[in-house]
């Protein structure tokens, strides 16, 4: 498949791995980028070092491009970003923040960089200051979207902006991939679909629960990390979103991410508090999801962990290897394509 | 021209729906859409006696010789009763209406199989407006034709699955064997094609049509409705069990102030009266009730006639879907 998208970057098919903490690690990034679409490393789990190791470790894998994620708002995201844009990463994914000095640095190398948005406003402003591409969150991905779904968020950004469209929230078959391209966008983001692959990380118990849960099974709330976050439905998900935001955990869990940041938390939590109550609020609420994250996806605990996904969970039924999906969805595509023309001849 | 299921169905130029609308179905935008090659609508709601409704379908039969449906909620409501349901089942059996569609409870649980059957008798194709798979497969177990797959972003009362039409419409196509037709988010030939890359055999629209020329309404509605974007409008009504999506509006802030501080249905009912609507229609009042339209109104940027809209629409879906088959390698 040829789009704006597979030419600018150099790959095969129009489909990139979404960042996703503690999933979208190395081998994974290299299983996607191998396979021909554009694997995304997370960065937000990571301080500095582990960044450039992981950077040097997706090289070993893969001579095929790639890229990797910046979450503005969380700690530590800056530091990250300067070294992707040090290691000269070919695609950088900011998101949650103003990344223009990303683009200018990165520019200076040949890099592209992209923004998540979810709106028009972010994706202009975005544009402005000179981004590649932009990835639009509908609602119904998996974590942070907002109000506005796929359908009326991709066609309303394609017809406004000049820098390609990335859909992501919906995406997991190739039928969803030409209906993206119908939209307008010349490429899609999946998450919730890479992640139930034979390469994903993610430990299996959620592998099966994500084949077994239905597109309603998933809650969409304020009060899992203090923004509209979609995550799976079960049991820990609405207990956590019925207490909402837990200060005294966060004040351990916030311990943890100081640790893994490398910095000593007297620092961090100055830092914190200086930062204002709402964003102290925000990054307590933030501490306390990423520990539940983790256990999720690391040691498949349904019981205490919590996993973002997307509705589109409903549509996935089986575990392929990322070649066998991405072959699969190409010809689904091309199929569904065909049968549009037809209807339309 | 373009051939699916439903333009098959119906003999229609295209698989282009109007959906029901309180107050502004009636039978002169119902005449318009059928004219211009889709489907229109007469919502039945809008007559409460059998002579009116008898007779506001002949004026539209006398408007065009073409297809059009009857929108039927079956709800309760303080002035459409059980009994209205039935007369609307009977009147469109004895008048053989092109088809019906049907929104709320399952028709064979309001008013029998029988009434099923009385129109199935009379060649009345039946389409029920769900937003659930297990609620798709009862209409299609009970005979029905089709089903309207209305996803999150639909205007009126969308399920509280909270699915969205991206992944509703295949996740109903890849269930059902009887025909799927998208609602939620269309607007325009982009999203129609969408759509049918879905595997839908048809769309569905509302809002779309409220921007018509044809559209018996307010201007100031049709010109705000351009002005307004995607996110301007907001789920309510969760409080009662009932959640709508309409415009965001000094009322509808009122109404989620109201559920915000869990007042009752009480205190509710009043702003969400559906009189109120009918002159806000009529004065171009936003502010003065609840709207409720869906967020394709974000892509919604001018007043055609609907005879310009649909040959547009399809004229941008073929154009569209050439690029797409080249991106596709096709």
């Amino acid at each position: 498949m040829k789009t704006r998208l597979t030419e600018m970057v150099g790959i095969k098919v129009p489909i990139l791995l979404s960042g996703m903490s503690w999933i979208s690690t190395p081998k994974m990034v290299a299983a996607v980028s191998n396979a021909g679409g554009l694997g995304i490393l997370a960065t937000g789990p990571l301080n500095s070092s582990q960044t450039r190791e992981a950077i040097r470790e997706i090289r070993k894998l893969t001579d095929k491009p790639f890229g990797a994620n910046a979450s503005l708002m969380f700690p530590g995201a800056a530091e990250n970003a300067k070294v992707l844009l040090k290691e000269q990463v070919p695609v950088i994914n900011f998101a949650l923040g103003k990344g223009d000095w990303i683009v200018r640095e990165a520019h200076k190398y040949g890099g592209k960089v992209f923004a998540t948005v979810v709106n028009l406003k972010h994706a202009k402003r975005a544009q402005d200051f000179g981004t590649d591409a932009v990835i639009a969150t509908g609602q119904e991905a998996a974590a942070h979207g907002e109000d506005v779904t796929s359908l009326v968020l991709i066609p309303h950004l394609a017809e406004n902006l000049q820098i390609p469209v990335i859909g992501a929230g919906g995406f997991a078959d190739g039928r969803g991939l030409a209906a993206a391209l119908a939209l307008g966008a010349d490429g899609v983001a999946m998450g919730t679909r890479l992640m139930t692959t034979k390469e994903s990380p993610l430990h299996e118990n959620y592998k099966k629960l994500a084949q077994e849960k239905d597109v309603y099974d998933t809650l969409f709330s304020k009060r899992f990390d203090g923004i509209l976050c979609r995550v799976m439905k079960t049991d820990a998900a609405k207990k956590a979103v019925k207490k909402g935001l837990s200060w005294p955990a966060a004040f351990f869990n916030s311990q943890d991410i100081a640790r893994q940041m490398g910095v000593p938390y007297f620092k961090l939590f100055i830092g914190v508090l200086l930062s204002g109550y709402g964003n102290a609020r925000q990054l307590a609420y933030m501490a306390n999801a990423f520990k539940a994250i983790r256990v999720a996806t690391e040691n498949g605990d349904s019981q205490t962990g919590v996993l973002p996904v997307g509705q589109v969970q409903g549509l996935i039924h089986d575990q392929p290897t990322v070649a066998e999906l991405f072959e699969r969805i190409v010809k689904e595509a091309k199929a569904a394509q065909a049968k549009v023309d037809g209807a339309l001849a | 021209m373009i051939k699916t299921a439903i333009t098959e169905m119906f003999g229609v130029q295209y698989p282009i729906i109007c959906g029901a609308m309180m107050w502004l179905c009636k039978p002169s935008l119902c005449a318009a859409v059928s004219n211009a090659g889709g489907i229109g609508n007469l919502t039945a709601a809008n007559y409460e006696t059998e002579e009116d409704f008898r007779a506001a379908i002949r004026e539209t039969r006398r408007l065009t010789d073409k297809p059009f449906f009857v929108g039927i909620t079956l709800l309760p409501s303080i002035r459409i009763t059980a009994e209205h349901h039935r007369m609307y089942v009977r009147v469109s059996a004895e008048e053989k209406v092109a088809g019906i569609e049907f929104s709320g409870t399952p028709l064979d649980k309001v008013a029998g199989m029988e009434a099923v059957d009385l129109l199935k008798k009379a060649g009345v194709k039946l389409f029920h407006k769900v937003g659930a798979v297990r609620h798709a497969l009862h209409a299609e177990k009970i005979g029905f034709d089709g089903v309207y797959a209305a996803g999150i972003e639909e205007g009126g009362h969308p399920l509280n699955d909270d699915v969205t039409t991206m992944i509703l419409t295949p996740r109903m196509v890849e269930s059902l064997t009887i025909p799927v037709v998208t609602v939620g988010g269309i607007a325009n030939g982009r999203t129609m094609a969408a759509a049918l890359a879905l595997g839908a055999q048809g769309v569905m629209m509302a809002s779309r049509f409220i921007a018509t020329k044809e559209c018996d309404v307010h201007d100031n509605i049709k010109q705000e409705l351009i002005r307004r974007q995607e996110f301007d409008t907001v789920i309510y009504g969760k409080s009662i069990g009932l959640q709508g999506r309409g415009l965001k509006s000094r009322v509808i802030a009122e109404v989620l102030a109201i559920e915000e501080r869990k007042g009752g249905f009480e205190e509710l009912i009043p702003l969400l009266s559906g009189q109120k609507v009918k002159e806000a229609w009529e004065t171009g009042d936003v502010d003065y009730a609840p709207l409720m339209v869906g967020q394709s109104i974000g892509l919604i940027s001018d007043v055609p006639t609907c005879a310009e809209l649909l040959r547009r629409m399809a004229a941008e879906a073929k154009e569209i879907s050439a690029q797409a088959a080249k991106l596709c390698g096709n």
